[in-house]
């Protein structure tokens, strides 16, 4: 009876949190502040009850009330701010159980070990945070997350980013999971200076912010001048509610500072400087290809090659000087198409590591540079992806089972494999690899339901694949993406009703 | 294309003639063997290369063959004039290195 109104108060304040993870306008910090009273409330609640049980001498039920009633509250910032640092595994996992993050606690005790084993990576602690994952079935968003920051702990961001990123494509949904997952997205964004990057992914639905996350968002919004950007004072209430101030006042400064920018003139990413002066097609492309391996790979830069390339191919001047200067030298017949060839295929080879360096599609030039580059991007991506589907096939026929999250890992490399090579091919050859996709993808789809009963997994994977079947428009793919994707999905928080549009 | 071009190499302009390639890269040649330093690299648009005997040989015997005397010359008349000093990497001004460290978050 005693300790009813605590129990009123730990009711509202998790409302109030799960009320702040719906909404990025300022209705957030009115929540936030709400749930910091309540936290406030809490704990001093708490702590009169133990001081008065202790005075009337009933000190050993004040020692567990009091762990009861205060832990939960001090623990979160605990963790962030000491347990995990610390690098402390095991405890970080008990105290983040303890926390009472909401259902299925094991999920975020995972994550906050994972957090904590990424500051300070031993050999034991991987050993017991792959079998914490590995004893969990089916897998869900949680497990992904945990083998995100493990990676995340050897220094490998890149797979982490894409385990990360993958997360939203499944529908178990643990929201302080995804906060988790969503806040190393945003500062892996802002350390990488990819604002547009992070204004994008700032989805509410797919990832919750955290205090932390919602400023850079609001970082990100003042750097890339957008309307709605949060204004100086808003963007202050933000930068107070984050931690870690000292690291994010230089942000904070330079987003203030941040004036509206002048509507850009022509591309620009395309160098002027030099090109303009160039008197004829051929210097102006030798010189854009020289800039355009001296800095990073755009598609915008490729694409201003790969048109300075065929205009200079195609120019008259340079055939009548390649022609007048063959005469000169006596090279042999035919030299002049022979060099012409060998400059595109050299340039060709050239741009074509580039744009596999950089993950970038073939620019809409026609050209001999422009239709060979297509041609190698397009194959040498065809071919790659075919090969991918086919081993990913291979091994279910031949009975290999490998964990759920390595099968989750093939699947998001093939399909990002996928989108470098649609990226590349457009449309038409989307159209000539979806039916391998959807052939080994609906397969490995209906094992993992059927056999494995990972049905998270297979119903991203089948999600995925009613996505594509609707863009190529195959009919079939459509009818039986429909009927596997309207299945209700089982994850650790419940039955997930079956919607194509989850 | 431009980084080993036969006319960089031999630090010679397009319009060279077959005598002065000859008697440039028998001057590089014992430059090179008496380990003068100023022959050790040559200029090219894309900053300074090392100059190797075996390159220069490779260059004359390049320049001698009409055919890839013209492709060596399509390349070396239309590339922008050499730069001493090399080539720096563009340096990410938007990018934070260490923030994310510092922001609680590995790696």
């Amino acid at each position: 009876m005693y300790v009813a109104p605590y129990f009123i108060l730990f009711r509202i304040h998790r409302a109030a949190l799960e009320a702040r993870r719906k909404c990025r306008t300022w209705h957030y910090v009115l929540w936030s502040v709400l749930a910091g009273i309540l936290a406030g409330a809490m704990i001093a609640f708490g702590v009169t009850l133990v001081t008065a049980f202790w005075l009337v001498g009933l000190w050993w039920l004040a020692i567990p009330l009091g762990a009861l009633m205060v832990l939960p509250v001090v623990l979160p910032p605990l963790i962030r701010h000491a347990l995990v640092p610390l690098g402390l595994t095991r405890v970080t996992y008990w105290a983040a159980r303890f926390s009472r993050p909401g259902a299925d606690a094991p999920a975020y005790g995972a994550c906050c070990a994972a957090w904590a084993f990424a500051h300070a990576p031993k050999p034991a602690a991987e050993v017991w945070l792959a079998q914490q994952r590995e004893a969990r079935i089916p897998l869900g968003d949680a497990e992904v997350v945990v083998t995100a920051l493990m990676a995340a702990g050897k220094g490998d961001a890149d797979t982490c980013r894409m385990l990360l990123r993958s997360v939203a494509m499944l529908v178990e949904d643990h929201p302080v999971v995804r906060e988790l997952a969503g806040e190393w997205l945003a500062v892996d964004c802002a350390e990488r200076g990819a604002w547009r990057e992070l204004h994008e992914f700032s989805d509410t639905h797919r990832w919750p912010a955290t205090p932390l996350g919602f400023f850079l968002e609001g970082v990100a919004a003042r750097q890339l001048n957008l309307e709605g950007a949060p204004s100086q004072l808003e963007l202050l209430v933000r930068f107070l509610f984050a931690p870690h101030r000292r690291a994010t006042a230089a942000l904070y400064d330079e987003a203030v500072k941040v004036q509206p920018a002048p509507a850009p003139q022509g591309d620009p990413e395309t160098p002027a400087t030099e090109l303009d002066d160039a008197p004829t097609p051929l210097p102006r492309a030798v010189a854009t290809h020289l800039m355009f391996g001296n800095g990073d790979p755009t598609a915008a830069r490729l694409a201003a090659t790969v048109r300075a390339w065929d205009a200079a191919l195609a120019d008259g001047t340079t055939h009548s000087w390649l022609a007048r200067r063959a005469l000169e030298l006596d090279a042999p017949l035919g030299a002049v198409d022979r060099a012409l060839r060998e400059v595109a295929g050299a340039v060709t080879e050239e741009l074509a590591r580039a744009a596999d360096r950089g993950r970038l599609g073939a620019p809409p030039s026609h050209g001999p540079v422009g239709d060979a580059l297509a041609r190698k991007l397009r194959h040498g991506r065809l071919d790659a992806l075919e090969t991918g589907f086919t081993r990913w096939s291979k091994r279910r026929l031949d009975g290999a089972t490998r964990a759920a999250i390595d099968e989750w890992r093939e699947f998001i490399a093939l399909q990002a494999a996928y989108a470098d090579a649609v990226n590349a091919g457009g449309l038409e050859l989307r159209r000539l690899a979806f039916p391998h996709a959807f052939s080994t993808g609906s397969n490995m789809a209906a094992w993992l339901w059927n056999t494995r009963h990972e049905y998270a997994l297979s119903h991203a994977i089948s999600k995925w694949l009613l996505s594509e079947a609707l863009i190529v428009g195959d009919t079939e793919a459509i009818e039986l993406g429909h009927r596997n994707c309207r299945l209700d999905v089982v994850t650790r928080l419940g039955s997930v009703p079956g919607d194509v549009d989850n | 294309m431009i980084v080993d071009n036969p006319f960089f190499v031999l630090g010679l302009s397009p319009e060279a003639s077959r005598i002065e390639i000859e008697r440039e890269a028998q001057k590089l040649l014992g430059m090179l063997e008496l380990d003068f330093a100023d022959a050790k690299a040559y200029q090219t648009p894309l900053g300074p290369q090392p100059r190797t005997p075996e390159a220069v040989r490779a260059a004359v015997a390049a320049l001698r063959d009409p055919y890839r005397r013209l492709v060596a010359e399509l390349w070396a008349r239309n590339a922008p004039p050499p730069r001493t000093v090399p080539r720096t990497e563009t340096p990410t001004t938007s990018s934070r290195v260490g923030l994310r460290r510092s922001l609680g978050w590995r790696p």
